[in-house]
């Protein structure tokens, strides 16, 4: 080392130490590692191709959104867990340590730990379909001013239209569940702000859908099946009105929209909940989740997630997971009497007496809609064979049968390829609002409003529809429907008369009302209609709340009604909680509460007696 | 059985063979030059004290080697030694010495006493003696942490150095969580990690062989740390390797140890092995409920048997019994997957099928020496450890470099590291993951009478057994035995050094860590459970990251007359990139190995799916230090460090961490001198700011994104095209800015006794402020991550010492430290949020003010309800019933205040336990007769409570699991009123809610290792001077825990703002337990 003098070494470590200091210690060493990596920001979305992506993820709340979120099976389309159980039309079923959220749902213990749990999922997916809805709605008003030519007059007016339609079907959501929520527009910033009263909800989820029916277009842009058009909104907006009890509105906004022809019932039941792609979004859909399956996604996340508990266990071919399958007191709400009425209305302290496994081969006839609603032991399971007893998971806990609406039909190809149990995922949509449920509407409103004529004849209208077909052989080379019904063999129908000889599992009948003598007669009649068509949809508790029978409709299921008692057949209901005047309402989610807080004090305010 | 055999078999004889083969080839090639290249001569003398007396317990060692030898009694010692060798003469109490041997057959030593502040320690970027730091600064005993059979160093730090605990599972390989003085933040707590100079952020540590390490020093508080500012919060931990050998020609060392692993403890000690056992408590369960029990798989309640087979396929059963069970089958019929025929157990232990005992190997060979000019220290390094579980294995291999040369005034070098890791197996085994489908949670609690295998020999499984959904869990095992995580690394750095003068002295050095990680796993079809799948996928992944830092210091040291001036300056840069690339795709037509690619031919494409992501970080850095001794008496440190960060605002990206120490070393003072009882005494006090701004990059602004599964929607009604969809992922928060760590500590060292007890005591308080986290925003705001803010606020309160005794024959270091966390502010309104991790029965833990982090939370279980009167007579309870959980009601009055309402509900819950210890303890022990020696160590933790959440299997029986051994005999009968468990009762689903019944004791002392050594005498004809022992690691523990073991991973959870595992401490959701190993060793050198 000699050879090198010290002094260019010593300057040169000098300089060398300079550079470095003054190359890394310029701003842009560290501005150039400080971008987020491989996401989108808002620039890139402030065009057509972000409002319309923000209009879709909108959509896509409609169901439980990204399963990774965990956020519970509260948040399913079909609200099973806050309509159905609760209902009485089904029960949670699986085994008791499943999900044991929803065993205090079922009990009514609503204030528990894990209701509030459950309580908080929904709560959260509903006010994230409110937050993109109002996502969407700025972003629009930002693109439109700053390049007013991206987007037509119509198609703006369409997409403001929509997106403030699905706010309004979510706070819907919510009100029905809370009553009193806060409520958002695009352009409320504050989001702790207190709840409205639950009648200030009404005139603010009424307000939305008037200036939505004013923005949207009589038919769906762009022909997509899944959106919402005018007519849409304007079905919602009836049903607004019969949740507020503002009948005659309901009866004029329900009867504009039956005017307008645009919506029509199926011709057949089991077009009704369907997973044929050819049947799906029908004449009788207003509004749906539209699930898809192979669609590329990992998990069959789209695959309506909100359902996938709900398929009887091992050994069926969906092997799991035993959850929502229909009550004893459903199952009997379906018999008919000889005039081919519901034994309910005739029978009234004898119908529901009946505790053994309404099995094929019980020859008590019965509405056709009970074997397109509830997977009975030896009836065929749509396309799928024989349903047995043994796929129940834990029958002291969960009953005989399991849910037969949301079940896709084999032939239909609609089951995902993919994901955990991908044979419990399916395109199958689910119905948020269907036609029938309408013109029940407009029935439950005719009646209220005197109008028994009218009542009449579309309950009518929806048993004629009802006594088109029930289940048929559907028997195929790898079921086992021919080996127990030999008259099967070969036949394949699904749907069939329902006088069809070959039907030996059970006896259908179904026949109109002659007349409706009073109104309370008309009221009972459409109410009972109402469960038997809309049974295991999500509707049956909210509908008890809104006709003022939950506590005596729910303690009867409970305690003994119609010559039956829930809790001598479950258990576990014996420990259910009576209902109260506190059950008006589902408490809201304690640690929403717990945020809303200002300065220390909850801006949210708890529902009474929670 | 034998099919568990020929799988292991099969593994030990895939790829590494060769590699396993060299290994040993080379040791022994090695081994047997090794007597011919010696040229040893036999040395011997005595070792005095000043005043002459002989010191017995004196470690003589050949540098650079582990030969070594200690004196007896009379001070006399005799080694052998290459005639060039240094010797090192080591006790505890005196200065340590060497001396060459020079071709000497006699070498007497004088040692002189001193205390272990005249240690020369590396802290931050430059050596100290320990009489100059202020700060907490800890060394571990490097020799004891190596006799630990684990592939990281990490593992064995908690007895090592007081103020340190690890939380690490008997996976081999797996993560250890290190905190150094309890908890800073809410999320991202490891230490910064600095090897070699080069900082490293990585938990595992894999990547270095424990036998390369010189010394590991614990930057505990501010003071020593802020030097290291940015990444500091949370302690440091400095890691030097070994660099050099005695000068003169190569040593080599081998170091060979090879052991047997099993499991400390088996959930077969818990639970119930036998079929009809278990069917009395189920049949007890519907009794108490008044309902039938059920026939389908025992028959006769009153007359129970084990059926022929709980399931087949409807077409093969032949014959049934009265109660419908399958007598006989046609097994022609059996076809898998689709037709199975499932005979019953009359007891599976489940825990044998998959645990059991496990070879464990660590080979070493290195090569050190030098000369004048130059050092070098080259290692090779094989470790392979099978898990005690089936199909899990870890194997390493690493190589590492080290030299330096001097010119001149020159010095530079490099020390780098290559390593190569395997692990074969399931999620669950190696990163402490808590899924509960994995072989550790709640699948290895499936009932007794499930099959191991199926009529035909396939893995069997429970369906057909109601309600169980546990997989077979030794099929989950055999499913991944190849799934595969592969680890290469690079990591060191290259340095040049100047010494301009004498005093002045210039460094630089560039420091690396290249990172690539791969992941290859593969999903089985699980026909024979009843929730069946019959799609397999394939997943892989591979991640790559570079890492660079660059760190320039010119230090400029001066001794004067009666003190010395140490000053340091010094810039730093940082950065790194990142990306990560996942493929899958399902329903692969060929499930051989050699088909498990990511390829639309091979599968399903329209179940092909490929995503990537990345990260960039940058850091700038500028600091200074000041060390100021004046008569050996007076210390004082000033550190000032300024930080420039990528992940914060830009408005604020630069913090400036300044730090204070004061040193007294009071023993120097005229009044104390003399002094024959405080030989030595120091002072310390130290004051400091360190910085943390350990977030995902990229967080100052709002970030858009979306997925299929979560944004993207079939608006057509197509059933199967989506359309895409975007939202707002997360809410970005340009005002980020440093999260600060405000430290003082107070400590002492002392030495007493002439050396003869050395006492090490800090007391220290760290404060926490503008706590960099997420705090949870109202859901009228939406799923989008909350912005990451500044807002927390957390204290660590606690105290931390070590005293050492040595005797001559004998020595003890007893270790122990206290901490308290205390959550002083979260977001300034909201009083408590709740842990990450969700449980089946919710959510156990809670971060309240007040409270540590992650406080156990839930109803305060005071007992079970005696009758109905008991149950008139108190709070309404949902579910209420003689013989179930009763509830405390606590809360609340109408303002919220905690007085009973009458009802438990939601309010009820309150605080119920705590995960953290009181008080954790370690006890170094060692022993030398003659040629003997022995060591012990022990690890104990007092005062942490544990949250058994597998109590919801093996007590409730969540999903029909297995129960423990006593649930029947222990339940609350009308006669048993004060009964271990509740009453059995099939509709109950009340008792199992969250609270105090979960929470135990979770304190334990543990014998963590034991060995025994001998060393070959040096006139031995065979191996002289070797040392040969035996050791056993965790041979006993002593502990209160029924569940499997108290020693609980922190389960891996990650949030939007980073790992928030701290939040869910000491639920014990099925761990990995610890490994008891013996083993036998040798070291020898040539």
């Amino acid at each position: 080392m000699t050879t090198v003098s010290k002094k260019p070494l010593l300057r040169g470590a000098a300089v060398l130490i300079l550079a470095i200091a003054f190359l890394y210690g310029c701003k842009d060493f560290l501005s150039n590692a400080a971008a987020p990596q491989g996401t989108l920001n808002q620039t890139t979305l402030a065009n057509r191709a972000g409002v319309e992506g923000s209009l879709i993820a909108a959509y896509r709340t409609l169901d439980c959104t990204d399963q990774t979120e965990n956020f519970g099976w509260g948040c399913a389309a079909s609200n099973w867990v806050w309509g159905s159980v609760p209902g009485g039309d089904s029960y949670k079923g699986s085994d008791i340590g499943d999900q044991p959220n929803i065993n205090d749902i079922e009990g009514y213990h609503w204030g528990s730990p894990l209701a509030s749990d459950y309580l908080n999922g929904k709560w959260i997916i509903v006010y994230e379909g409110v937050v993109r809805a109002n996502s969407t709605l700025r972003l629009l008003k930002q693109v439109l001013a700053s390049s007013p030519s991206e987007f037509s007059s119509a198609d703006a007016k369409a997409i403001a239209g929509e997106a403030i339609f699905l706010r309004a079907h979510y706070h819907f959501e919510a009100w029905r569940m809370w009553g009193n929520i806060p409520y958002y527009r695009e352009d409320e910033t504050d989001f702790r702000k207190a709840n409205e009263d639950s009648s200030a909800v009404a005139v603010d989820l009424l307000k939305d859908l008037d200036s939505a029916i004013k923005l949207l277009p009589a038919t769906p842009r762009n022909g997509d099946k899944g959106r919402a058009s005018l007519w849409t909104a304007k079905a919602y907006k009836g049903r607004v009105q019969l949740y507020d009890h503002q009948y005659a509105n309901a009866v004029t906004t329900f009867k504009a929209v039956v005017a307008s022809n645009t919506y029509g019932l199926e011709t057949s039941f089991d077009q009704v909940w369907t997973a044929f792609k050819s049947k799906m979004d029908g004449p009788e859909t207003i509004f749906a989740f539209q699930a898809s399956s192979k669609d590329g996604e990992p998990n069959a996340g789209n695959a309506n997630w909100g359902e996938r508990l709900n398929f009887p266990y091992s050994p069926s071919h969906f092997a799991c997971c035993g959850f929502n399958p229909p009550s004893q007191n459903l199952v009997n709400a379906f018999r008919v009497d000889a005039s081919g009425l519901p034994l309910s209305l005739s029978a009234p302290t004898t119908w529901n007496a009946s505790d053994s496994d309404f099995k094929a081969g019980n020859l008590t006839p019965v509405d056709p809609r009970l074997d397109w609603t509830v997977a009975r032991k030896f009836v065929p399971y749509k396309d799928w064979g024989l349903y047995d007893t043994t796929f129940v998971r834990d029958p002291a806990n969960g009953g005989p049968y399991s849910p037969k609406k949301t079940i896709h039909e084999k032939a239909s190809g609609a089951e995902a390829t993919v994901g955990w149990q991908p044979q419990q995922q399916s395109s199958l949509h689910i119905h948020i609002y269907r036609y029938a449920d309408l013109l029940l509407g407009l029935a439950e409103a005719e009646v209220e409003t005197g109008d028994l004529a009218g009542a009449l004849a579309i309950v009518n209208q929806i048993r004629a529809r009802a006594g088109v077909t029930a289940q048929g052989c559907a028997a195929a080379a790898d079921n086992n429907v021919a080996a127990t019904y030999p008259q099967c063999a070969g036949d394949a129908r699904l749907a069939v008369p329902i006088n069809d000889p070959k039907i030996t599992w059970a006896v259908y009948r179904i026949n109109p009302y002659p007349s409706f003598p009073s109104q309370a007669y008309a009221r009972a009649a459409v109410q009972t209609e109402r469960r038997l068509e809309l049974a295991a949809e999500g509707q049956r508790f909210f509908d008890l709340r809104r006709w003022g029978t939950v506590a005596a409709e729910i303690n009867g299921f409970i305690t003994g009604i119609g010559g039956g008692a829930e809790k001598n057949r479950r258990g576990f209901l014996a420990g259910a909680e009576a209902i109260t005047a506190r059950h008006r309402w589902y408490p809201i989610p304690a640690i929403q509460i717990s945020l809303s807080q200002v300065a220390g004090q909850a801006s949210l305010k708890q529902n009474a007696g929670w | 059985m034998e099919r568990i055999l020929v799988g292991k078999h099969s593994l030990l004889n895939s790829s590494p063979r060769w590699l396993r083969a060299a290994a040993m080839g080379l040791l022994f090639a090695v081994a047997f030059a090794g007597t011919a290249l010696g040229q040893d001569v036999p040395v011997s003398g005595t070792v005095t004290n000043a005043a002459g007396a002989p010191i017995a317990g004196v470690t003589v060692r050949v540098q650079g080697t582990d030969i070594r030898t200690n004196t007896d009694a009379n001070g006399n010692y005799r080694i052998t030694a290459p005639a060039s060798a240094t010797l090192t003469f080591a006790h505890v109490g005196s200065k340590p010495f060497t001396a060459g041997v020079g071709g000497r057959s006699r070498v007497d030593v004088t040692m002189t006493n001193v205390t272990y502040l005249e240690e020369v320690v590396v802290t931050a970027y430059t050596e100290q003696r320990r009489a100059d730091i202020t700060g907490a600064v800890s060394s571990a005993n490097v020799d004891e942490a190596k006799k630990q059979t684990q592939a990281s160093v990490l593992k064995a730090l908690d007895v090592a150095v007081p103020g340190v605990t690890v939380q690490t599972s008997g996976s081999p390989g797996s993560r250890s969580t290190v905190r150094i003085r309890g908890i800073s933040s809410f999320q991202n707590n490891d230490p910064l990690y600095v090897v070699d100079g080069t900082a490293v952020s990585d938990s595992y540590i894999n990547f270095l062989n424990p036998e390369d390490i010189a010394s590991i020093q614990v930057l505990k508080d501010a003071s020593a740390a802020s030097i290291y500012g940015s990444r500091a919060s949370n302690g440091v931990v400095v890691i030097e390797t070994i660099k050099n050998g005695p000068v003169g020609p190569p040593r080599a060392t081998i170091r060979a140890r090879t052991g047997v692993a099993t499991p400390t403890k088996g959930y077969d000690d818990i639970l119930l092995t036998s079929s009809l056992d278990y069917f009395q408590v189920l049949k007890q369960r519907y009794i108490n409920a008044g309902q039938a029990v059920p026939t389908g798989v025992y028959g006769d309640p009153n007359n129970p048997s084990i059926p022929n087979y709980y399931y087949a396929t409807p077409s093969s059963i032949l014959t049934k019994d009265a109660f419908g069970r399958i007598v006989t089958v046609d097994a022609s019929k059996y076809s898998y997957p689709n037709a199975l025929i499932e005979p019953a157990s009359a007891g599976t232990n489940w825990w044998k099928t998959v645990f059991g005992s496990a070879p464990v190997s660590d080979y070493n060979l290195d090569v050190r020496g030098g000369g004048e000019a130059n050092a070098y220290a080259v290692s090779f390094n094989y470790f392979d450890q099978q898990g005690t579980a089936a199909y899990n294995d870890y194997r390493r291999g690493s190589v590492r470099v080290n030299t330096s040369f001097n010119r001149s005034k020159f010095n530079f070098g490099e020390n780098i590291a290559l390593s190569v890791a395997r692990h074969y197996g399931g999620t669950g085994t190696f990163d402490d993951a808590s899924g509960e489908n994995g072989v550790l949670g709640k699948d290895i609690l499936i009932q007794p009478i499930v099959s191991v295998y199926d009529v035909a020999g396939n893995f069997g499984g429970g369906k057909g057994v109601p309600g169980v959904n546990s997989s077979n869990p030794l099929k989950n095992a055999f499913d991944a035995k190849d799934n595969i995580n592969k680890d290469n690394q690079v990591f060191g750095n290259v340095f040049a050094g100047l010494d301009i003068t004498p005093a002045f002295s210039l460094k630089s050095r560039l420091g690396f860590n290249l990172q690539q990680n791969s992941f290859a796993g593969y999903s089985a079809i699980t026909p024979q459970n009843n929730e069946a799948s019959f799609s397999n996928s394939v997943f892989e992944n591979n991640y790559q990251s570079t890492g660079w830092g660059w760190s320039n210091t010119a230090r400029y040291l001066k001794t004067i007359s009666k003190g010395s001036l140490d000053l340091l300056v010094g810039q730093e840069a940082s950065a790194g990139t990142n990306r990560f690339l996942q493929g899958s795709i399902a329903n692969l037509l060929n499930t051989g190995l050699d088909s498990r690619y990511v390829q639309d031919a091979l599968g399903d494409p329209t179940t092909k799916n490929v995503f990537s992501f990345g990260g960039k970080n940058a850091l700038m850095s500028f600091f200074g230090k000041a060390g100021l001794n004046y008569a050996d008496k007076y210390v004082a440190s000033f550190t000032l460090r300024k930080d420039g960060s990528s992940n914060l605002g830009p408005e604020h990206r630069w913090g400036t961490f300044p730090a204070v120490g004061l040193g007294w070393r009071i023993s120097n003072e005229s009044f104390l001198s003399n002094n024959r009882i405080l030989s030595d005494v120091m002072l310390r006090y130290g004051w400091g700011i360190t910085g943390n701004q350990n977030i995902p990059s990229g967080r100052i602004v709002s970030q858009f994104g979306g997925g299929r599964g979560d944004t993207f929607y079939d608006i057509t009604g197509s059933t199967s095209s989506i359309q895409p969809g975007f939202r707002q992922a997360s809410i970005g928060n340009p005002d980020l800015k440093w999260e600060s760590n405000k430290s003082t500590n107070v400590g002492t060292d002392l030495s007493l006794f002439e050396g003869a007890l050395n006492v090490v005591l800090d007391v220290y308080k760290r404060t926490t402020d503008n706590l960099l986290f997420d705090p949870r925003t109202p859901a009228t705001a939406g799923i989008a991550a909350p912005p990451i803010v500044n807002i927390g606020k957390m204290q660590n309160k606690g105290f931390d010492f070590s005293v050492g005794h040595q005797a001559s024959w004998w020595n003890a270091t007893f270790n122990g430290s206290h901490y308290k966390n205390t959550i002083l502010t979260i977001d300034g309104v909201q009083t408590f949020f709740y842990g990450p991790g969700g449980t089946r029965i919710g959510n156990p833990t809670i971060n309240q003010l007040g409270q540590p982090i992650g406080a156990f939370f839930g109803f305060i279980a005071d007992g079970f309800f005696r009758d109905a009167a008991d149950v008139a007579a108190h709070a309404t309870q949902d579910g209420a019933a003689p013989g179930r959980m009763k509830f405390r009601d606590v809360c609340c009055g109408p303002k919220g205040e905690m007085v009973p309402d009458g009802k438990i509900d939601n309010s009820d819950r309150t605080i119920i336990g705590s995960p953290h210890p009181k008080f954790t303890a370690g006890l170094d022990l060692g022993a030398h007769r003659g040629n003997w020696d022995a060591s012990a160590t022990i690890f104990g933790t007092y005062g942490n409570k544990i949250f058994e959440n597998q109590m919801d299997f093996y007590v409730f029986q969540d999903f029909s699991s297995n129960v423990r051994k006593d649930l029947l005999a222990n339940s609350w009968t009308p006669t048993n009123l004060n009964a271990k468990y509740p009453r059995l009762d099939i509709t109950d689903s009340f008792s199992g809610a969250i609270s105090s019944y979960y929470v135990k004791d979770g304190s334990y002392t543990r014998l963590r290792n034991m060995q025994v050594g001998y060393t070959l005498p040096s006139g031995a004809r065979y191996l002289p001077g070797a040392r040969v022992y035996v050791q056993g690691e965790n041979l006993f523990t002593k502990t209160n825990y029924d569940g499997l073991d108290p020693a609980i991973p922190a389960g891996n959870n990650t949030g939007a703002a980073g790992d928030v595992r701290d939040q869910f401490l000491g639920v014990d959701v099925g761990v990995y337990p610890t490994n008891r190993i013996f083993s036998i060793g040798i070291v020898t050198s040539f």
